[in-house]
């Protein structure tokens, strides 16, 4: 599609224009007098400027110098751009009006800024020939502004500009399309990321922008409401000139993205007040804006190795080409365009890394539900177990039998945990005095359990207290007496909840490269699948024994 | 008969601790019990027993550091342990005999048999052999072995590369742990068969077997016709 644009805006450059000399310059006269329509009346004493012409009626003289035109020019239509309303007479015929001129009595019915005229077959020849108006300018009437004249072939002329509007439709339902999709992708999200909102809004201002860069062909518009298009097109650059570095601030982790965005903005503001009312050239300006802001976070990006930054930064400087290269009226366009293809393609990237992230923590959810189920079945665990049970049945039937009891009663609450990621703390307590009971019959050892301030329904994730438990029995030697006792505290504050569990024993030495810390690792994974960072932990030994602490940030 | 157990289970051990009783019967046996690691080399260091029961995983330390230097020892390990997959490794360093758990009093006797009785070789091969040099345990493969040499309490390995290395265990127990490729020629010498080229008869009837590395070693008159009998 660009090159398609490319290569109509060389087309249009290749063509032997059919006027001769460059700029051609009106002459005005205020007052009015039809002998002035003729070709060859004597306009010596014509003035180059108009003045203001408030509501009087004025004529304009224009010369044109016309070459050999070939036949398959013919017809040819003439494009006029000028305020106002007029008559247009070629070598003295008239040729069409464009709005109806004030009068006597009668208000003027203004005409549009651009207006075409079929020029007759007869009356072209090559060499001089005038372009007499008879206007007026009841708005702005003292606003200098050129006229402007265009010959070529009358279809050509009519058609042209609707075939590249045709294009640039093309690409605003493209933008539409995007901006709707964005649009509700954040409405029906859960996160309301912002960037989405923004790319969304950006999408919607381009395709506002195009729509009305064209609108002349859709409503004719009064010269009188002129600047009132220039305006609205001014200000969607301006926003889409914030907007676009603000989402690669968003986008590429940017630090000072305020200060940034404040600078940018300031600077936009003053683009437009010292410019004010040079619309083409402050809209140029506001996208150099934008591309220098862009280029300083996509830079900074780079540094930071940021995803996508080299693929961005080769947009802007094909961005910053088009804009230099094409014209005008297309290359902001283009330009625009391509910015925002870029724009797409990062959200694509960090589309696939949210993703990604979303993949691996119900990754991680689905391998802490297992490493909490292999807790029973482990060899370590389930041997063990098993053996000693052999040996209470063998020994003690009765006392084998409240083992099994034991054993199943931990077996359930397990199970009934197992696909949660937060349970009731009392069911926690349930587990862990289940598991001292086991372990008890297993090691022979007199465990005391003891637990103060708590609150039962408090929800915390299956079985970290647990973890701490084993740990605590495993690394553990009972005191004299044969006991080891275990102590939770719970205690909440304005900020944080907390358990504390202490360990009262005789630390074993280690004497080997512990293959643990998994329990750690687990208790740590639980605490992040459930909390995200607002969590601490932290586990050492102490004179008595050993001390963890939870802390939860409410 | 001195034997120590090391796991840190209570009732386990108080099981293996009767099972044993029970198979040694009325023998005079000694058996103490270590709920530790730390316990039970400190253990050793003073007394030497003649059979360890080692569980491999002990209040979280890693059993199997520990038992590249129980090995190197001078007495039979047998190992009691929960993790069963570990078995293969185990007797790859030259245990006696790996009983899984849950185990009942026929497997546990089975292990003892295998130590009473040194005809039963272990289920599974031996891969190395573990000696201790200067308090480091380096692993030998016994495919580097020609053959050992009983030296007083200890062994001598003879290695392809020229080498000598100590062995704490007495010629009878690697023996015992050894597989059937080796043989004893001597009440001194057991060979690598595969290291061996033919018998040779020395003047005065003695025998000898020379080796594929030129060396003769001498041939036990008891053992000549089993020798003889396996075709080298």
């Amino acid at each position: 599609m660009h090159n398609l644009l490319f290569l109509f805006t060389l087309l249009g450059w290749l063509v032997v224009p059919v006027i001769r000399n460059d700029d051609p310059s009106p002459l005005y006269h205020t007052g009015d007098d039809p002998a002035w329509a003729a070709k060859n009346y004597k306009d010596n004493s014509w003035s180059q400027t108009r003045g203001n012409t408030a509501d009087k009626v004025f004529w304009s003289r224009t010369h044109l110098d016309l070459r050999q035109v070939e036949n398959e020019l013919l017809p040819l239509g003439l494009q006029i751009e000028s305020f106002g309303a007029f008559e247009v007479y070629w070598d003295g015929v008239l040729i069409g009006k464009n709005g109806r001129v004030l009068e006597n009595g009668k208000p003027e019915l203004p005409g549009t800024e651009s207006s075409y005229y079929r020029i007759p077959d007869s009356l072209i020849t090559p060499g001089l020939h005038t372009v007499a108006m008879r206007t007026s300018q009841f708005s702005h009437p003292g606003m200098q502004r050129s006229i402007s004249f265009k010959i070529e072939e009358y279809t050509a002329l009519l058609t042209r500009p609707l075939i590249t509007m045709s294009y640039m439709n093309l690409m605003a339902g493209a933008f539409l399309t995007a901006s709707v999709y964005y649009f509700f992708l954040y409405l029906n999200s859960r996160r309301r990321q912002r960037d989405i909102l923004i790319f969304g809004t950006i999408c919607l201002l381009f395709f506002t922008l195009l729509i009305m860069e064209y609108l002349k062909f859709h409503v004719i518009i009064p010269y009188s409401d002129f600047f009132i298009r220039l305006e609205i097109i001014g200000w969607l650059t301006f926003a889409n000139a914030l907007l676009v570095p603000w989402y690669f601030i968003i986008q590429f982790n940017f630090r000072r993205g305020a200060w940034l965005m404040a600078a940018l903005l300031l600077t936009l503001l003053l683009l437009y007040g010292l410019n004010y009312g040079h619309y083409d050239l402050t809209a140029r300006l506001y996208s150099l804006a934008m591309l220098i802001t862009s280029f300083i976070v996509v830079l900074n990006g780079i540094i930071q190795k940021e995803k996508g930054g080299f693929i961005v930064l080769a947009g802007l400087l094909v961005s910053t080409l088009v804009n230099k290269l094409v014209v005008y009226d297309y290359g902001l366009f283009i330009s625009f365009t391509v910015i925002v293809l870029c724009m797409l393609y990062l959200h694509s990237i960090r589309a696939s890394v949210i993703e990604a992230e979303h993949q691996n923590a119900v990754l991680l959810s689905s391998r802490l539900q297992l490493e909490l189920l292999k807790k029973n079945i482990q060899p370590h665990f389930l041997r063990n177990t098993l053996t000693s049970m052999m040996d209470w049945v063998e020994e003690s039937p009765k006392e084998g039998a409240r083992f099994i009891q034991a054993l199943a009663s931990e077996f359930d609450i397990m199970n009934e945990i197992s696909e949660m990621t937060l349970i009731p703390i009392g069911k926690e307590l349930e587990l862990c005095r289940q598991h001292l009971s086991v372990m008890g019959f297993r090691k022979e050892i007199n465990y005391i359990w003891e637990q103060t301030f708590i609150d039962e329904t408090q929800l915390i994730p299956p079985a970290i207290i647990h973890t701490l438990l084993e740990n605590g029995i495993t690394h553990s030697a009972p005191l004299a007496g044969n006991t080891i006792k275990f102590i939770l505290r719970y205690s909440i504050s304005k900020e944080i909840h907390q358990y504390v569990f202490e360990t009262i024993a005789e630390n074993r030495q280690v004497l080997t490269d512990r293959a643990g810390g998994n329990g750690f690792k687990y208790i740590r994974a639980r605490l992040t699948e459930s909390y995200r960072q607002n969590w601490t932990f932290d586990s050492h030994a102490t004179e008595t024994g050993w001390t963890s602490t939870i802390q939860i940030l409410r | 008969m001195n034997i120590l157990i090391i796991e840190d289970e209570a009732r386990i051990a108080r099981r293996l601790q009767r099972m044993t009783a029970d198979f040694f019967g009325n023998k005079p046996t000694q058996i103490t019990i270590c709920d530790s690691l730390q316990k039970g080399l400190e253990h050793i260091a003073d007394h030497v027993p003649d059979l360890l029961l080692l569980d491999l995983n002990l209040n979280g330390d890693n059993g199997f550091q520990v038992l590249e230097q129980m090995v190197a020892a001078a007495f039979h390990t047998i190992i009691v342990s929960a993790n069963t997959d570990k078995a293969i490794n185990a007797f790859a360093y030259g245990v006696l005999d790996f009983v899984p758990k849950p185990f009942d009093q026929d497997r546990l006797f089975q292990a003892l048999t295998r130590f009473v009785n040194p005809s039963v070789k272990p289920d599974a091969g031996i891969k190395y052999l573990t000696v201790k040099t200067a308090g480091q345990v380096r692993l030998i493969s016994i495919t580097e072995v020609i053959y050992i040499k009983g030296a007083g309490i200890y062994t001598e390995l003879h290695l392809k590369n020229g080498q000598q290395e100590l062995h704490d265990k007495s010629l009878g127990l690697l023996q015992q742990l050894l597989p059937d490729g080796f043989e004893r020629i001597h009440k001194s010498y057991l060979v690598n068969l595969q290291q061996a080229e033919k018998i040779v008869i020395n003047p005065g009837t003695r025998y000898g077997l020379l080796l594929k590395t030129g060396e003769v070693l001498p041939v036990g008159r008891s053992k000549y016709k089993d020798l003889k009998n396996k075709a080298i």
